[in-house]
């Protein structure tokens, strides 16, 4: 019966055997040989000095994958600005570009990596530019997550250089700390800063329920609130956190004190929940009155489009950019750049219909990707376009300060970026469309928030960080904004 | 016989499969041995659970890549010390190994013995039903790891260089596909393969046929926590996501494609999956035909539609039907 | 391999016992005993008890929409439709679309801009588009491997990865939502507490719903042959009926009625990509515990479901609520203990 079968296995075993042995024999010293034992035997290029090899990590798939082409778009601006570079569409920057160099080093770009807001696949998709087509490079990754396990990446591979897209996390520097992974911008927590100190100094908020989305990110934006807020000495009386991908938020809004018994909220939560919490809001515990109300990033109007009028008048962190009302010469200058560049993008904001590339150019996304851009052709111009030396080349990059359109960005000691945090608040244009108004610019916001954070405190979580008095570097620093004029 | 004639040519074929795989890295590229065929054969290693349950017990299950990620975090917990998340119990390697594949396994043992009076399409969806249980234990329960997921994992000191991970896939591969084959022929696999065709008739025999469908789900699960451990030594991280319903579901679709009643299919599906993933967007007439890089699930989803119109038993059954052979073997798909 | 035949039927018994004990516990907990949890005991905050209970029936009828179709499908054609949460999402996109156009605004719409009109004809052209979709589907797809059930299966699911993806490149990624008209956009009070007439207007679709299809059912021929067919399909062939087109008929209303729920899930919680396969989860868990293809099971399990999901944030433990969700799959696994086949479902 089991003739054919004892003698299959046997041979199957042998097969195995002999796999072992061979695998052993190419893993022993003298294996050096062995193409698969080189980890990254094409990136190693990089110190030869044949250019720059760039990659980006994009998301084209899952919640962000609408902003895959703003991405693209954000660093091929800063190249086609300030390394010559030209696209090869005027409707898409999918295409690539061509002609980039910097200080006669020529940057080319060998891929796009396509990310779905998981960390699993950004890591296979950065393994995929890193180790087949040797990017050397590396603009990116898009979200939170992500961030941590690329700056994982960066920290075990060390000939490579990577300048954060516009990943959230705190960990990516604060903790990780790797020396080749640079953040031109700021992350979840900074971009709150300023708005406690606003709620309670300005409008008198003494106490605020938190809501906020059950994940890294939530947590990370209620935590750089809560640090503010409690930093300048108001109380934190409730933390709801709605698991993700709750459809009915009725029985977590009831878990928050009714608008008598605290004098405001703050939210973070974001996709279908932002307006679906709203609603359940209004339906449970009275009408909303926009100025017991501010919110993060996710009551951005291009994020949530879908927001009742009702909201308008509360108050909204900041997200990279200022918003329109606010027109420098500076800001002028670089919209239309981006409109040169290209007739149209299919961005994310116009629900990835050909727009002018201004409405793709003025948001975050795309324009954290044009800040590792420029980071890279500054760096590059501080060694004279000269990669082979690559810690020179780091230590060029983490000393840069550079001068952007919505303000100038240098880095902190984990290489994290100190920026300019642009507060607004949320008001209704005359054809009824919410908008919004800038209110303050809190300049030079760090991560640490004066020390509620750092590299041996946990990571922001449910818990974390617990509501106390501290003094804050920007306490009072906050520059007025009145209809889009910074008043300094 | 024709049969014995049949597998020896089957099994020199695949004698030989195995042996070129062996000396593999000294062929290919890095990358192409590090990174597509390690992972098709830890993806393969893993449909080639669902295939064995399906092939010899009758049940569809969704609930392999579970196992896999329930091995992976549990490593992870019980390896790291003073990582940001997670349990970080600081233990040796090959100690927090044998932790994972323990708790895999009776994870396993008690899903699949609730399970074991469903059959067919109810088991397909209680399977599913524990993959987003267990999603949100791992995304909700602090402790153990949390929405941020397990990240910074290193992998035993022994398969350090990444080809070795490589062979210890290879190994393990081989290792579960002689095994499934040969667990087919002992009493245990013919007794499941009766329940699978019969249950009332086994039950009356006096088999016991829950048991015997929750040590068959019991083994499946072990092995897909094998599996789980390569994932996380290859990957250096596992969260939540990573168990998520998509990629639970793209398991099964790996299955699907290689064929639910040949486990080799496993491994072949999970190489064309790996080949599309990774090299579809290199194709130059690609983006001619308006199929860009982001638009890799149309087409993944398109071949496996594509796959089950012309034959139910996926990329097996159609090469068999075009070498003209009828197999005599019917299983897998069944109700 | 020990014959242990005989102690199946014994063992059916216990966990009965252990679902009623379960259940008087719970009730004395939430009643009476439930002080450190976010919404306090009953006795003590009956108002909140109240509202909760409401949310638990108006959520429920939601989930009754959402599930009706699929149950129904299945319940005749033994087909699982993974295709069920694509067509609920296309029709809330589709009548998220329509819905704009008629006000004649694509962002921050006010239920005082929007009519009963520009609410029921979005959601007959949404639910429309799903309920044509899910035709040609079962025509192109699944109408020549009848009784394949598998293959069925993974037939939608492939359907599903490429609609999925379909509609992320067609409506990009950011969420949208349908807007309620503003004539049911009023609030009424309970015991003290607020409450949305939305959520009761949900109710009462949902109702609605499920009389016309229990009348569709029971008082037509064509119910009259689907409640044979899902009895006995070669009866049903072999008296002379054209069980084709009963089978596409069915499809049909199927969809249909999975895009309606799309297009209250939309004005309720809104769209946006993954809220297809939520749905779809949904959708299963309300049948897994009701019994497939059961209507009755349908309305059970969703009641049930959709009370779990109130209850569990609000009648926990503060410190437990971030488990509330793992509570409402622990529902589940309490149910197919007692009844492998869920509270009403037949074996396969």
């Amino acid at each position: 019966m089991s003739g054919p079968k004892l003698r299959k296995a046997l041979v199957l075993l042998v097969s195995a055997g002999l796999a072992l042995v061979t695998g052993c024999a190419g893993d022993g010293d003298d294996s050096a040989g062995l193409p698969a034992d080189q980890q990254n035997s094409v990136a190693g290029g990089s110190g030869s000095g044949d250019g720059i090899r760039l990659g980006i990590l994009g998301q084209c798939e899952g919640p962000f994958g609408g902003f895959h082409e703003d991405v693209v778009a954000g660093t091929t601006l800063a190249l086609a600005r300030f390394a010559g570079a030209t696209p090869e569409s005027s409707t898409s920057a999918l295409e690539g570009f061509s002609g980039a160099e910097v200080a006669g080093t020529p940057i080319e770009l060998v891929g796009i990596g396509c990310g779905d807001d998981t960390a699993d696949r950004v890591v296979q998709e950065v393994r995929r530019l890193v180790e087949q087509l040797g990017a050397n490079v590396i603009i990116g990754p898009l979200s939170g997550d992500e961030g941590i396990a690329i700056a994982e990446y960066a920290k075990s591979n060390p000939e490579l250089t990577v300048l954060a897209g516009i990943s959230g996390s705190q960990e990516q520097t604060l903790q990780v700390q790797a020396p080749n992974y640079f953040r031109f911008y700021g992350d979840g927590a900074i971009w709150n800063a300023g708005l406690g100190d606003l709620l309670h100094n300005e409008e008198g908020w003494d106490t605020v329920a938190v809501i906020a989305d059950d994940y890294s990110f939530g947590h990370t934006s209620a935590a750089g609130f809560i640090a503010d807020f409690c930093g300048v000495g108001g109380k934190v009386t409730h933390r709801v956190f709605p698991p993700l991908g709750t459809t009915d938020y009725s029985s977590y809004i009831a878990a928050l004190p009714g608008p008598d018994e605290v004098d405001g909220y703050f939210w973070a939560v974001g996709g279908t929940g932002t307006q679906a919490a709203l609603e359940a809001f209004v339906n449970g515990q009275g009408d909303l009155s926009g100025d017991q109300h501010a919110g993060n990033l996710f009551f951005n109007p291009d994020l949530a489009q879908a927001l009742g009028t009702d909201i308008a008048g509360a108050y909204v962190g900041g997200f990279a950019t200022l918003p329109a009302d606010v027109r420098t010469p500076e800001i002028e200058e670089y919209l239309a750049a981006a409109d040169e560049t290209w007739e149209s993008i299919p961005g994310s904001l116009s629900g990835n219909e050909p727009a002018p590339p201004s409405v793709a150019a003025a948001f975050g996304f795309f324009y954290g990707y044009y800040t590792a851009g420029v980071a890279l052709v500054e760096g590059l111009e501080a060694v004279g376009g000269d990669v082979s030396d690559l810690d020179a080349f780091h230590e060029a990059i983490a000393g840069l300060t550079l001068d952007l359109p919505y303000g100038e960005i240098s880095l902190d000691e984990n290489r994290s970026g100190i920026v300019d945090v642009g507060l607004s608040r949320l008001a209704l244009d005359d054809s009824g469309n919410v908008v919004q108004e800038t209110v303050a610019i809190v300049p030079g916001v760090d991560q640490t928030f004066g020390g509620t954070f750092s590299p041996d405190t946990p990571s922001p979580g449910r818990d974390f960080p617990a509501c106390e008095e501290r003094e804050l570097p920007w306490e009072g620093n906050a520059i007025p904004v009145v209809d889009g004029v910074p008043q300094s | 016989m024709k049969l014995r004639e049949h597998l020896t040519g089957e099994t020199l074929a695949l004698a030989g499969l195995v042996l070129v795989l062996a000396l593999l890295p000294s062929l290919a590229t890095a990358f192409f041995v590090n990174f597509v065929m390690t992972q098709t054969l830890i993806l393969g290693l893993a449909a080639a659970t669902i295939v064995f349950l399906a092939k010899y017990g009758g049940m569809t299950s969704l609930a392999q890549l579970l196992m896999f990620g329930i091995a992976g975090f549990m490593f992870g917990n019980a390896a790291l010390d003073g990582g940001a998340r997670g349990l970080n119990l600081g233990w040796h390697p090959w100690a927090a190994v044998g932790f994972a594949i323990l708790v895999t396994t009776l994870v396993a043992f008690v899903l699949g013995a609730v399970a074991s009076r469903t059959t067919g399409i109810y088991f397909l969806m209680l399977t599913l039903v524990y993959g987003v249980v267990g999603y949100f234990v791992f995304a909700q329960i602090v402790e153990i790891s949390g929405p941020g997921g397990i990240t910074s994992i290193q992998r035993p000191e022994l398969l350090g260089p990444p080809v070795r991970l490589y062979y210890a896939g290879l190994l393990l591969s081989v290792l579960a596909y002689a095994g499934f084959r040969m667990l087919g022929r002992t009493a245990f696999g013919l007794a499941l393969q009766g329940v699978r065709d019969d249950p009332v008739r086994m039950a009356s025999l006096g088999f016991n046929v829950p048991l015997h469908r929750a040590l068959a789900f019991t083994l499946a699960g072990f092995v897909a926590g094998l599996a789980g451990l390569l994932n996380v030594w290859w990957n250096g991280q596992i969260d939540p996501a990573s168990i998520s319903i998509g990629p639970t579901l793209i398991l099964l679709i790996i299955a699907v494609i290689g064929g639910m009643s040949s486990l080799a299919g496993a491994w072949l599906g999970a190489f064309v999956y790996v080949l599309v993933l990774t090299y579809l967007r290199d194709l130059p007439l690609v983006d001619r035909i308006g199929i860009t890089e982001a638009r890799f699930n149309t087409v993944i989803g398109v071949i496996v539609l594509v796959i089950m119109v012309l034959s139910p038993e996926g990329l097996t059954g159609i090469v068999q039907r075009l070498r003209g052979t009828t197999r005599k073997e019917l299983g897998g798909i069944r109700p | 391999m020990t014959p242990a035949p005989s102690r199946l039927a014994p063992l059916r018994r216990p966990p009965v016992w252990v679902a009623t004990v379960v259940a008087v516990a719970v009730a004395a907990w939430v009643l009476f005993l439930a002080d450190g949890t976010p919404a306090g005991a009953a006795v003590d905050d009956p108002g909140r008890f109240l509202v909760t209970v409401l949310d638990g029936i108006t959520f429920a009828g939601l989930l009754f929409v959402a599930a009706s179709g699929f149950t129904l499908i299945f319940g005749l054609m033994r087909t699982v439709n993974m295709a069920h949460g694509s067509l609920f999402l296309l029709a809330a996109y589709v009548a998220i679309r329509v819905q704009e156009a008629m006000v004649g605004r694509s962002r921050n719409l006010d239920p005082a801009d929007v009519g009963v009109l520009d609410w029921l004809v979005p959601l007959l052209a949404g639910a429309g588009v799903a309920a044509v979709l899910g035709l040609l589907i079962q025509q192109v797809f699944l109408q020549w491997n009848e009784g394949q059930e598998m293959r069925q299966t993974l037939l939608t699911l492939a359907i599903t990865v490429v609609l999925a993806d379909q509609m992320l490149r067609e409506f990009g990624g950011l969420a949208q939502r349908m807007v309620w008209p503003g004539g049911v956009t009023h609030f009424f009070s309970v015991l003290g507490e607020r409450y949305a007439v939305t959520r009761i207007f949900m109710l009462a679709i949902a109702v609605l719903v499920g009389v016309l299809l229990w009348l569709w059912l029971n008082r037509t021929s064509v119910g009259m042959v689907i409640r044979a067919g899902v009895d006995d399909r070669q009866m049903v062939r072999g008296l002379g009926i054209n069980i084709r087109r009963v089978f596409a008929l069915t499809f049909l209303v199927g969809s249909f009625l999975a895009g309606v729920g799309g297009v209250l899930g939309a004005s309720f919680a809104g769209a946006a990509p993954g809220t297809d396969g939520n749905w779809l989860l949904n959708a299963l868990v309300v049948v897994i515990i009701g019994g497939l293809g059961s209507l009755k099971g349908a309305a059970a399990g969703s009641l049930l479901y959709g009370t779990v999901v109130a209850f569990s944030p609000a009648y926990l433990p503060a410190q437990y609520s971030y488990y509330a969700i793992i509570m409402t799959f622990g529902l589940l696994a309490l149910v197919l203990a007692v009844r492998p086949n869920g509270l009403f479902g037949r074996p396969a």
